[in-house]
């Protein structure tokens, strides 16, 4: 109560009520200070407020004495001796009070309409994709009429990114998915005697399937994520409309070249992703298995058919088409906000995942069907 | 008003590598003044801001802010100090996952201490006072324009109250008009809210229009400071070129007998 009363208390003589206001008003001490307005029993009748002790007032301390006075029914029927840069604070809020009343909440959306929001969304997505589909298409239809429009430099310095430089982290990778492979098949196959059977899951299993989707991944979190952010960023500092000023085609300078190089890339990835699981296998098998590095090539030799190695590289080939579109298109579509890039790379590498794992299922049945 | 300026800085020194950004610069500013730091490009203006903030240590000299030497202080008196100043950057640097309303809350959450209660209707006075519409709360950064984001800047440079704001060209950008009436909010924050101000500027119409004193940068240090109408006389071939351009737009437009 102390406090309170060197903050703010009420006088009545006769009808006519003053609160003195004192000391240090400001937001430092805001929760004190509201706390004293609320302990003084505010008439709801015209009030004089009197500033006189009043040392510091600034506007967050002139709201809080606002409000209180407003919210107990009161009004200011004088303000007194108030210092003049008191009033003018006093004044500005004062000002905008009204403008400051209503709350501007932001719109909640109940589950129905958030399902649907989400639902339009897709929809425009995917609708923009195949737009974009269909304009690279256009596109390479104007390269193979004018095969000089193709930007080789370009081309190569994209290979050079989105192949060369993966070599290392695919070989790791698949070269360690070989070993577990191997590990695992031998550690069923053993119990049965079928220890050379085991060349055979592996050399399938990774040409036809693991290699392939492995290295997607890999590639759709390197460079299809590296598609979007280069180019959002170049949406975002007005690169890509000073190429269409210039005369230049977008596509034909960014989005072919990426394209044509990744589909190239992503078989001859797959292939390295291919010879290098056998090699992990192969490691293992010798001592685990008691297979030697002789006896397993030759069962690769004899227990390969080759289409399962064509499945994996076609498969990879078309792989290479999503990724490539999809991290584009992501990186053209940034609308121009610094936090839109890093959303839609995000973006990027899961809709390139989804898609290449659905191509995949999809791939399963329809070899399947064509007896491959 | 007080015997203590509020900006004091004493022979700063800079050097970016063999390059001398700033040999020996001091000036001080007083309670209540709006005063505008000139200069060609490259001459160093947005770092000495950047320094006397305790952003960028300078190599040599020293700063006091408040009465507080910023590059000797402890932690908690920087700290301390932080809550004292607002700074505008130059495009506005308000966090863009946040709506206008929540990033000027950041500020009165983090430090202050508001009543809950109070903390809606704080957020929307200082909207208010930045000088944008109630509407403008709700929104993203990226869905103002441009005007509009460097309002909400300020609106979150004032959210704690500070006696000093710092702002970096503050009007680039801008159309005239708007610029115009963000000089009028600058006016309208020293006039009754009392601030002292410090604003990095080109803009010849601030500076003739709101700007109490002057202060230019030039090879590394201060050639002029003064009044606005005093710095024009000043001979300095970057600065009577400065002012040049301003003297050939209004000719022929005096001559026309206004």
């Amino acid at each position: 109560m102390s406090a309170a009363a060197r903050d703010c208390w009420l006088q009545r003589e006769g009808g006519q009520a003053t609160l003195f206001v004192s000391g240090e008003w400001h937001l430092s001490r805001i929760a004190e200070i509201d706390a004293a307005l609320a302990g003084v029993n505010l008439p709801a009748s015209p009030l004089t407020i009197d500033g006189a002790a009043l040392t510091r007032l600034d506007t967050a301390a002139a709201l809080a004495l606002l409000r209180r006075v407003a919210g107990a029914g009161a009004s200011i029927g004088r303000l007194a001796n108030f210092s003049n840069s008191h009033m003018r604070v006093i004044e500005a809020v004062l000002g905008r009070l009204e403008a400051i009343a209503g709350e501007t909440r932001p719109r909640f959306h109940g589950a129905l309409a958030v399902i649907g929001m989400h639902v339009l969304d897709f929809r425009d997505l995917m609708r923009g994709h195949l737009d974009f589909f269909g304009r690279t298409a256009a596109a390479l239809g104007d390269i193979a009429l004018r095969p000089s429009a193709l930007r080789l430099k370009e081309l190569a310095s994209q290979f050079h990114h989105v192949c060369t430089e993966a070599i290392p982290v695919v070989v790791l990778v698949t070269f360690l998915i070989g070993v577990v492979l191997a590990y695992l098949f031998g550690l069923q196959a053993e119990k049965y005697g079928a220890n050379i059977f085991v060349v055979d899951g592996v050399a399938i299993g990774t040409t036809r399937e693991l290699s392939p989707i492995i290295v997607a991944v890999i590639v759709a979190g390197r460079s299809g994520a590296a598609f979007t952010a280069q180019l959002g960023t170049m949406v975002l500092t007005e690169e890509i409309d000073a190429i269409r000023t210039l005369g230049l085609s977008p596509m034909q300078v960014l989005v072919i070249p990426r394209l044509l190089a990744l589909v190239v890339a992503l078989p001859l990835l797959v292939f390295v992703g291919d010879v290098s699981s056998l090699a992990g296998a192969m490691t293992v098998a010798n001592p685990l298995l008691d297979i030697t590095p002789t006896t397993f090539i030759e069962r690769v030799h004899s227990g390969l058919r080759l289409e399962h190695v064509i499945v994996g590289l076609t498969k990879a080939a078309v792989f290479a088409v999503f990724i490539a579109i999809i991290g584009c298109r992501m990186g053209m579509a940034v609308s121009r906000d610094s936090r839109a890039i890093g959303i839609s790379t995000t973006s990027t590498v899961v809709q390139c995942i989804v898609s290449v794992i659905l191509l995949d299922a999809f791939f399963a049945i329809v070899f399947q069907e064509l007896g491959y | 008003m007080n015997a203590v300026p509020v900006i004091e800085v004493n022979s700063i020194a800079t050097r970016f590598g063999a390059q001398v950004v700033h040999d020996g610069v001091s000036f001080s500013v007083p309670r209540g003044q709006i005063a505008a730091l000139i200069g060609g490009s490259g001459s160093g203006k947005s770092v000495l801001v950047r320094e006397i903030i305790g952003l960028r240590r300078p190599d040599a000299g020293s700063v006091r802010l408040l009465g507080i030497d910023v590059w000797s202080a402890s932690e908690e008196q920087l700290m301390a100090l932080r809550r004292r100043f607002g700074m505008l950057f130059q495009d506005g640097a308000l966090f863009s996952s946040l709506t206008v309303a929540q990033n000027v809350a950041t500020p009165l959450i983090e430090h202050a201490g508001v009543p809950p209660h109070l903390l809606g209707p704080l957020v929307r006075l200082r909207i208010a006072l930045a000088g944008l519409p109630a509407e403008a709360g709700a929104k993203m950064p990226s869905e103002l324009s441009g005007g509009m984001r460097k309002r909400a800047a300020v609106a979150r440079a004032l959210a704690l109250e500070p006696e000093v704001l710092f702002l970096d060209e503050p009007t680039s950008g801008l159309d005239p008009i708007t610029a115009r009436a963000f000089d009028r909010l600058l006016r309208f924050l020293c006039d009754d809210l009392g601030l002292t101000i410090l604003v990095v500027t080109h803009d010849l119409d601030t500076l003739l229009g709101i700007v109490d004193r002057t202060i230019v940068l030039a090879d590394g240090k201060v050639i002029a400071d003064g009044p606005v109408k005093e710095i024009m006389r000043v001979d300095d071939p970057w600065l009577q070129s400065y002012f040049r351009v301003r003297t050939m737009l209004e000719g022929p437009e005096n001559n026309r007998g206004t």
